[in-house]
């Protein structure tokens, strides 16, 4: 305690409040007052987070069409994979009643597709597609080489199973000419993707390039063909293939496709109207029992439409509101009973 | 294989096919002197050259050398062996396994490399762990290999420095006062003119009494100086073997003739040469050979009971880990048999083309997610363990509370993995001397010829010193009558024992413990105190020794001037010669070792020499009577039976005059504490103060075998009757009248216990006759004394004078001292040369030598006459009676197990508060086996007559106990009175029995303490194998070769109560942590199978998964684990029942662990289901969203660690900021390191994106709460509602910390017993009280015993059994007619003090000495199996001193050795039993 260290008393320990475990401590004690209080703060802040969430969401536009069955005699087609040079097409229309105010984006989502399964993720190369080595097919297996051993490029399973629908939204402004609504097919990955982990080989030509190398199984074009339109969105940084080759993380998934490049008629964004997607279908998703949707949504700071963050905040405050009234009977309850046995 | 010493190796010499049979027996092995040319080599000079070749090549070859070498691993060996011995952990086998699983391609998870980086990192951290262990014991070897030591050495024919490293069997050594022991050596020469040596054995068993060894027979008679090069005997001895206390053997001479040689020859590795000047030996064992080291089995491993309890919990945790990959699999293969008519776009086939059938991918899988959800078991679990209790042994080593300032000495722990152990102990076996009690005996009363001498002074000088004590260490004692001087300097001395004795606690021999010996050789131990020194006299028998004193110095011209004195006068005379003479106390001045007596009394004393000229011309009466002897044992019998003669020549008076003349330099009247009080009363006042100054000069000082033995002498000191001189054939004793006694000491016998009591023999020199004073137990030598006949009046006078004096005896033992009898015997010169004659071939006879000399004892010692007997106190340590009642608060059940007599060791545990006055004690005592099995039975049918009560408390339990800090915890504790059992040492022995045991542990369960007297160290051990054993309960024992070892018993309070309460619920906290979090982080990954296909795929980061637990998860617990405390130390020492937590497993039980498994099963859902929604129709890919989980989950854990822990310091907060600061700047770095590289997770600028994504952290908001927010909220109803102990606990320290020590105060005044003081006062009148209804039993039994004082009632059964029905008549004719209340038949004594008042309670409580009844004196025959006196050294076995209490939680690992042979000790130890 206070004995001092003197001569010879060489085994002594240390006083110090380290070594004697009698260091400063906050001692946690769940004091009924504490815990109250505690609890009735989290809950008011839970609430308070969860509604701002709520009316977040609540502001969001979306409009999702699935088209498997629209498009059934389509879906029949691709059903067999023999039928792949054939074209099929199909046209939705459908109504917008309100403006989609700001920025539009356009997303195709995709309901049982399991691009997170394991093999699935591994089977890819990305040090093909950042574009050192257009040879290096390793971990592609089974899709790392055609049958007479030239390396494909991309190669992987994610890759060979890229979606390739084409849809194209067309606005009615006078109900008799339909106008293409202008879409961005830019930006609509991440940044660093595109620029970064993303690079095509380094040559003049795209094609020459890509040379000695084959398109994947169940493609119809080579990778430099992906978009005929843009020279600059071909090979491996064509927006579409970087987005897909970002696997999604559940079976059920959306992913973004164009955004709405905000000029003429669209500055403020959709305007409400009579509108059409025009898809070119060629993604077949009845093999795998799945379904295909396609998506236009805004967006707010708080991400998507998803509305169960803010019910997730709100209940939780909402719980965590009766936890604190319930501890707080039997708090009053206990006083009572303390104060009789304190009689005892 | 036996290692044969180099001289019987020699190839081509006769010693070839001797050494094949030898090879062929293997049981003995053959020393020779290493100076000696090899057998079979005649020629000197090629016999040198080839020793020495041999020498070179013996070294390489056969030689066991004496370099110690404890470490396990070489440079080269390191790591092969490092490795190979942490595979035997199943754990690290199962990591590997699974690391070594990820290469192969079809079933991998993670990149193989980085899978086994975990498991290596845990290896890495292992390994280093081994190799600095290692290498601090390279270090200590390393050291004490090079202690110098003096070797003879055949080039230079003289003894020169060497190390102890190249000391060889054969070599000889030459050891001086203090040094240790480098191997085992047998004794050759000493420079003791007995040919003693004294050792000290501390190092070996931790006994600070001193041994006496002897030199082998054939060598101690040698005139001249040994010479090693003229030793040509050949030494034939057992193979190196463990056994500390047995050494067998016998020497070669060249004539042919043998020699036997037994342990009392063999100084062993370790111990420390005492009191004399030096020795010589030839080396028998070395090095690794050596007793010490074979006794040293290394470090132990044990396992802690949680620790097995935890092992079950991993068992079950691999078991959920099958289930769920088996779920997992049979998931994945219905999932793929769904896709498989059609080939799905997201199906990878094999690189044929085909799928895999469901069934392949479903065990690939299984296989595959075993990887992925390896983190369930907890691979940093085992070293975090380690960690932390390497952690807390360090803060238990710290605790400035467990130092003990007089030793200089800290508690210590040796085994590191049982730390928490010492939270859930329910049974302390403890020894009472030495751990109770200081270990520091008192001369306090004693009783001569019937009259008995209060020492009322005396006791006011201990209680003073008790007060000096308590008061302040530092202070000098102030003792009125005490010399500043001296007081001063001798407590220096305590504090140098207890210096020395501090360091013995080390268990490795030749370890670091020597190494620091060596630098403490100059210091001596084995001093007494000055409390134990200065006795004050009792002035009546004071005055009746200086009149006998004074008669006998003007009768002493006469032919027989004991004849002048009183019957009385005459045994107070005998009765101090015999508490002078009747030990082997030797005497030393202060600042030398024992001198080279020889010389000394060559130079210094004319006397002397005139006496050994006469001794050589005087003829011996006795060498005519046993002529027929011719062994060198004979020649030295005669040789000294010869000096005797001259004390009866009639020059006596002139002789006299010369002794006188010398004598009184010499006088030591060294008693400071008499000096000033006698000189009241002295007449010779002035002569006395001049005495005194002379004795300034030189102090003599005792130094004892057993500290018993020290405190007569002293007590005989006070009376003037000083110890002045010990020879190895005369004891001088100096009187103030008489002047310098000489007896000649013809034998010793030392004590054993077995016969409990020691005797000399010796020639009176007064009156010439052979006179033999017998010390000893009292229940054996009451059992010896000459049968008086009540027909004359000296017959009559004496019986009563037995009958006061066992009263006596009686009294002394209520009164808790340690009593012993005096008593005498005359011998006749015939009977003395026949029983010499038969003592002598027993001696000599080499198999069943113990047996004979036992019996020969028998024969001296009988037909005894008693003198009087004396009550030694040894005090109890300071704040045991506290420490007892906090322990039992704390719901231990303390065993104490000694050997002290029934009501010495009653009484004695009444004053350490062991046994209450409110409680009801079972007395135990039973003559046979049949008595003690009825009644147990009776106990039993009367405890659990009363036990439905019991029964029910301990449901109700509970709400007791949540109010009960609140209100006195005795009340809470229990409902009636509890029980206590006393049981001596015989009826344990049948109730020990396989039939009996059961019921006896049933009985022993029931009662809060037990008390076993008079019971044997086999016993003691047997009881707590018997209890660990049948009742599985968590047992700490009090032992020498210990786990831990405490400084003083009071240390034990905070020991347990606060280290092993606080150890016991962090480990348990943190195990039950660790499974929390890995089946969390777990149950993440295994949700996440239900939207992955049970493909095994995993959302988090690989490198995320295998670092978690080790990285970015682990701090913040280790710091809890280490630092957290639950209640504070001062709220656990007020209220210390709340020790009851650990002992009932109350933080880690199988229903926590289940609970904390749902918990953590519905956290994790929370931390999974919570951002999967948030996420669901988004359009984040896996690892994105795996991040935000990852950090989810951090946080989870933190929060979660947050609510556990309940001490918050900034090292807590540190941690925590640390391991979030952690994983934020490894992910952040991880993620920008490489754009392509770590597939499948690809996880460039991940991190980076989500920081910016406002979702994150909403998600990472959310989660936590709401996954912390069930526990939060049941842990708050439930500590409001239905708060443990331990929760209160915490709210009261909480609430207000002065009221705790207000409450504390209260506390120990209402609980507490007041003071020890008043106590034993109280104490006293009970014993009064008590006394004269003794009287009459005493006497009563008495009667029954006569037939058994024939000598020749030992030993037969059928005696015994008579005597036992005999008596136990006369016991229930005295119980009967004693306590009419009690009508318990054959002596089962129930005291019932059914909770009233206190004054009740002692009167009532007088059933102490009246079960004392049952323990008058015992039978000779069956006590030596049943007991043990705790008078003497043999007692040391578990006598400790004071500064070496040490416990032992399970097996100790090697047995102490009891300075006697003893049969028990060598039948235990051979049986590698435990000592508790």
């Amino acid at each position: 305690m206070k004995r001092t260290s003197k001569d010879g008393r060489c085994k002594l320990p240390d006083n110090t409040a380290l070594k004697q475990q009698q260091l400063p401590a906050y001692r946690l004690q769940l004091s009924a007052t504490g815990v109250l209080s505690g609890f009735f703060a989290t809950g008011v802040f839970c609430l308070g987070v969860g509604i701002i969430l709520i009316l977040n969401a609540k502001s969001i536009k979306e409009i999702e069409i699935k088209y498997t069955e629209i498009c059934g005699n389509c879906a029949k087609l691709r059903e067999d994979a023999t039928n792949f040079d054939k074209e099929c097409t199909c046209s939705i229309p459908f109504y917008l009643s309100e403006t989609m105010q700001g920025n539009v984006y356009m997303y195709y989502k995709l309901y049982g597709f399991y691009q997170n399964l394991y093999r699935y993720i591994l089977s890819r190369s990305n040090s093909q597609l950042v574009g050192t080595d257009l040879k290096d097919v390793g971990n592609c297996a089974p899709f790392s080489k055609s049958h007479d051993g030239t390396p494909i490029a991309p190669c992987g399973a994610i890759a060979n199973s890229i979606f390739n629908d084409t849809i194209i939204l067309s606005y009615n402004l006078n109900s008799s000419i339909p106008i293409k609504v202008p879409m961005l097919r830019s930006g609509i990955t991440w940044w660093t993707d595109k620029y970064v982990k993303f690079q095509n080989p380094s040559y003049i030509n795209l094609s020459s390039a890509f040379a000695g190398t084959t398109k994947p199984p169940s493609w119809a074009k080579p990778v430099y063909e992906l978009d005929e339109e843009d020279p600059g969105n071909n090979g491996f940084l064509n927006d579409d293939f970087i987005v897909w080759m970002r696997t999604a993380a559940f079976p059920t998934f959306k992913k973004l496709y164009r955004r709405l490049n905000r000029i003429q008629y669209f500055t403020e964004g959709l305007p409400a109207g009579n509108y059409s997607f025009n898809i070119t279908y060629n993604f077949p998703v009845t093999r795998f029992r799945g379904e295909k949707s396609v998506v236009l949504s805004t967006l707010t700071w708080s991400g998507g439409s998803s509305l169960f963050l803010g019910l997730a905040y709100t209940v939780t405050g909402a719980v965590t509101w009766l936890a604190s009234f319930s501890m707080m009977a039997v708090h009053l309850m206990l006083k009572d009973r303390k104060m009789l046995f304190i009689q005892q | 294989m036996e290692r044969e010493p180099a001289a019987a190796e020699e190839p081509r010499s006769p010693g070839r096919r001797r050494r094949r049979r030898r090879r062929g027996d293997g049981r003995t092995r053959v020393v020779r002197s290493n100076l000696l040319p090899p057998p079979g080599v005649e020629d000197p000079a090629a016999g040198a050259a080839k020793g020495a070749r041999r020498r070179r090549r013996g070294g390489a070859q056969h030689l066991a050398d004496n370099r110690l070498k404890t470490t396990k691993y070489t440079l080269l060996s390191f790591l092969p062996k490092n490795l190979f011995e942490q595979f035997h952990r199943l754990a690290n086998v199962y990591f590997v396994f699974i690391a070594l699983l990820n290469f192969v391609p079809a079933v991998n998870a993670f990149q193989p490399g980085l899978a086994l980086a975990p498991v290596l990192f845990i290896l890495a951290v292992t390994a280093f762990k081994d190799l600095w262990e290692d290498y601090s014991r390279h270090r200590s070897d390393h050291e004490i290999n090079h202690l110098g030591c003096l070797v003879f050495s055949r080039e230079e024919k003289q003894y020169v420095n060497r190390f102890w490293k190249e000391i060889r069997v054969g070599d000889f050594v030459r050891l001086r006062c203090n040094e240790i022991i480098p191997a085992d050596i047998l004794l050759l020469s000493s420079s003791d003119p007995d040919g003693l040596c004294h050792i000290e054995t501390a190092n070996l068993d931790g006994e600070t009494n001193l041994k006496r060894r002897q030199v082998v027979r054939g060598f101690s008679e040698l005139v001249s100086e040994f010479n090693p090069l003229t030793f040509t005997s050949v030494i034939e001895c057992e193979k190196p073997n463990n056994d500390l206390s047995r050494f067998r053997g016998c020497i070669i001479h060249d004539s042919g003739k043998k020699a036997g040689l037994y342990k009392e020859n063999l100084l062993l590795r370790g111990c420390t040469i005492r009191n004399t000047e030096a020795v010589v030996g030839i080396v028998i064992y070395a090095g690794h050979e050596t007793k010490a080291l074979l006794n040293n089995s290394g470090p132990r491993y044990k396992r802690s009971q949680l620790e097995r309890q935890m092992n079950c919990d991993v068992l079950w945790c691999v078991l959920l880990l099958v289930c769920m990959s088996l779920f997992s699999a049979v998931g994945h293969g219905l999932w793929v048999r769904r896709y498989q008519e059609k080939k799905s776009l997201f199906d990878v086939p094999e690189s044929d083309g085909s799928s895999l059938s469901p069934v392949t991918a479903a065990v690939y899988s299984f296989l595959t997610m075993i990887i992925v959800l390896q983190v369930l078991i907890p691979i940093s679990l085992y070293v975090s363990i380690e960690i932390v209790k390497v952690c807390q042994v360090y803060f238990i080593h710290q605790d400035v509370e467990l130092y003990d300032e007089e030793t200089d000495s800290q508690l210590q722990c040796r085994a590191l993995n049982i730390t928490e152990d010492l939270g859930q102990i329910q049974y302390i076996f403890s020894d009472k001397t030495g751990t109770l009690t200081e270990n520091k005996m008192v001369f306090r009363r004693c009783t001569v010829s019937g009259i008995e001498y209060s020492h009322d002074a005396n006791a006011q000088r201990l209680a003073r010193y008790q007060e000096a004590d308590s008061e302040e260490e530092e202070a000098v004692p102030r003792g009125g009558s005490l010399p500043q001087r001296g007081s001063i300097g001798s407590h220096q001395s305590v504090r140098v024992m207890h210096r020395t004795q501090s360091t013995k606690s080390h268990r490795r021999t030749g370890s670091r413990a020597e190494a620091k010996r060596a630098s403490m050789l100059s210091k001596h131990t084995a001093f007494s105190s000055p409390m134990e020194k200065d006795i004050t006299p009792d002035p009546k028998l004071l005055e009746k020794v200086n009149e006998c004193d004074r008669c006998l110095a003007t009768a002493r011209p006469q032919e027989r001037p004991l004849a002048h004195l009183s019957p009385e006068l005459s045994d107070v005379f005998d009765f101090f010669i015999a508490l002078t003479i009747c030990n082997t106390v030797v005497v030393t001045s202060p600042d030398q070792p024992r001198q080279k007596v020889r010389v000394r009394f060559e130079v210094k004393s004319p006397v002397k020499t005139i006496e050994d000229f006469l001794r050589r011309f005087s003829p011996s009466r006795l060498t005519s009577g046993c002529s027929s002897i011719g062994s060198l044992t004979a020649n030295k019998a005669t040789h000294k039976s010869g000096s005797n003669f001259l004390s009866t020549l009639s020059n006596d008076s002139t002789l006299f005059k010369l002794e006188e003349r010398l004598g009184q330099p010499a006088a030591a009247i060294a008693s400071n504490g008499y000096s000033s009080g006698a000189a009241s009363w002295g007449p010779e006042h002035t002569a006395q103060e001049q005495k005194l100054q002379r004795e300034q000069e030189r102090e003599l000082r005792y130094e004892a075998e057993s500290p018993d033995e020290a405190a007569l002498v002293y007590a005989a000191r006070a009376y003037n009757c000083a110890l002045v001189d010990r020879l190895h054939d005369q004891v001088s004793v100096e009187l103030p009248h008489l002047g310098r006694l000489t007896f000649e000491l013809l034998h010793t016998l030392g004590f054993d216990s077995i016969r409990k009591r020691m005797s000399v023999v010796i020639r009176h020199p007064l009156t010439d006759e052979i006179n033999v004073y017998t010390k000893g137990a009292d229940s054996v030598v009451m059992d010896l004394l000459l049968p008086c006949s009540s027909d004359d009046a000296r017959g009559r006078h004496q019986k009563k004078i037995r009958s006061k004096t066992q009263n006596y005896l009686n009294l002394y033992a209520v009164e808790g001292l340690r009593t012993l009898c005096i008593a005498k015997r005359v011998l006749s010169e015939e009977e003395y040369a026949c029983w010499l004659q038969s003592h002598l071939e027993a001696e000599s006879s080499l198999d069943n030598r113990e047996e004979l000399l036992f019996q020969s004892a028998i024969r001296l010692e009988t037909n005894l006459h008693l003198l009087g007997a004396t009550g030694i106190e040894d005090r109890l340590q300071d704040g045991v009676p506290e420490t007892i009642a906090k322990l039992r608060q704390a719901g231990l059940q303390i065993w104490v197990l000694t050997g002290d007599k029934q009501e010495t060791a009653i009484n004695i545990a009444y004053a350490c508060k062991l046994l209450d006055h409110d409680e009801e004690v079972i007395t135990l005592n039973a003559e046979s086996q049949e008595a003690c099995a009825a009644l147990l039975d009776q106990c039993l049918h009367y405890v659990q007559s009363r036990s439905p009560r019991s029964a029910p408390e301990k449901t109700a339990g509970n709400v007791s106990v949540g109010f009960s800090p609140l209100c006195p915890p005795s009340t809470s504790t229990t409902s009636g009175p509890s029980l206590s059992l006393v049981i001596d040492g015989r009826s344990l022995a049948y109730a020990l029995e396989k039939n009996l045991e059961d019921k006896f542990l049933f009985l022993a369960k029931q009662c809060r303490s037990v008390l076993c007297c008079r019971s044997t160290p086999l016993q003691k051990s047997m009881v707590v194998k018997l209890v660990r054993s049948k009742l599985k309960a968590m047992t700490l024992a009090i032992v020498m070769a210990s786990d831990f070892a405490v400084p003083r018993f009071r240390y034990l309070e905070r020991l347990l109560i606060v280290h092993g309460h606080w150890c016991y619920s962090r480990l348990a906290n943190m195990v039950l942590y660790f499974f929390y979090k890995n089946t969390m982080f777990v149950g993440l990954l295994f949700w996440f199978q239900f939207y992955c296909g049970f493909s095994a795929s995993a959302m988090i980061d690989q490198w995320y998964l295998i670092f978690f637990n080790l990285l970015f998860s682990s701090l913040p617990q280790l710091v809890t684990g280490v630092l957290d405390k639950d209640v504070p130390a001062d709220m656990l020492l007020t209220e210390p029942q709340l020790y009851k937590s650990g002992q009932n497993m109350e933080e880690y039980r199988p229903r926590t662990f289940w609970l904390n498994m749902a918990d953590a099963a519905f956290q994790s859902l929370v931390c999974f289901f919570i951002p999967y929604l948030a996420c669901y129709d988004s359009d984040t890919d896996v690892f994105t969203w795996g991040t935000p989980i990852t950090a989810i989950a951090l946080f989870t854990f933190l929060l979660h660690l947050g609510i556990e822990t309940k001490t918050w310091t900034w090292l807590n907060w540190i941690a925590c900021g640390f391991s979030i600061l952690l994983f934020f700047t490894v992910a952040l770095i991880y993620n920008a390191s490489c754009a392509t590289c770590y597939p499948p997770s690809n996880p460039y600028w991940t991190m980076q994106t989500l920081l910016g994504d406002p979702v994150f952290y909403l998600t990472c908001l959310i989660a936590p709460v709401a996954a912390l927010l069930p526990r939060l909220f049941f842990k708050a109803v439930q500590g409001s509602l239905f708060p443990t102990q331990l929760q209160l606990g915490r709210q009261l320290a909480k609430r207000s910390p002065k009221k705790l020590i207000a409450s504390k105060e209260t506390f120990a005044q209402g609980h507490l017993p007041g003071e020890p003081r008043t106590e034993s006062s109280e104490q006293k009148s009970i014993s009064t009280s008590g006394h004269l209804s003794q009287d009459c039993t005493s006497q009563a039994s008495w009667h029954g015993q006569r037939p058994a004082c024939s000598p020749e009632a030992s030993g037969e059964p059928s005696v015994v059994d008579m005597n036992v029905t005999l008596r136990e008549n006369i016991l229930l004719e005295g119980l009967s007619s004693q306590a009419p209340g009690s009508s318990m038949p054959r002596g089962a004594i129930l005291e019932g003090c059914p909770g009233d008042s206190k004054m009740k309670c002692t009167s009532t409580s007088r059933a102490a000495p009246l079960s004392s009844i049952f323990n008058l004196p015992n039978f000779s025959s069956l006590n030596w199996i049943s007991s043990l006196s705790l008078v003497s050294g043999l007692g040391s076995v578990l006598q400790f001193s004071r500064s070496s209490l040490q416990m032992d939680k399970q097996d100790s690992e090697f047995l102490p050795s009891p300075p006697q042979p003893d049969q028990d000790l060598c039948g235990l130890s051979g049986q590698g039993t435990d000592y508790f």
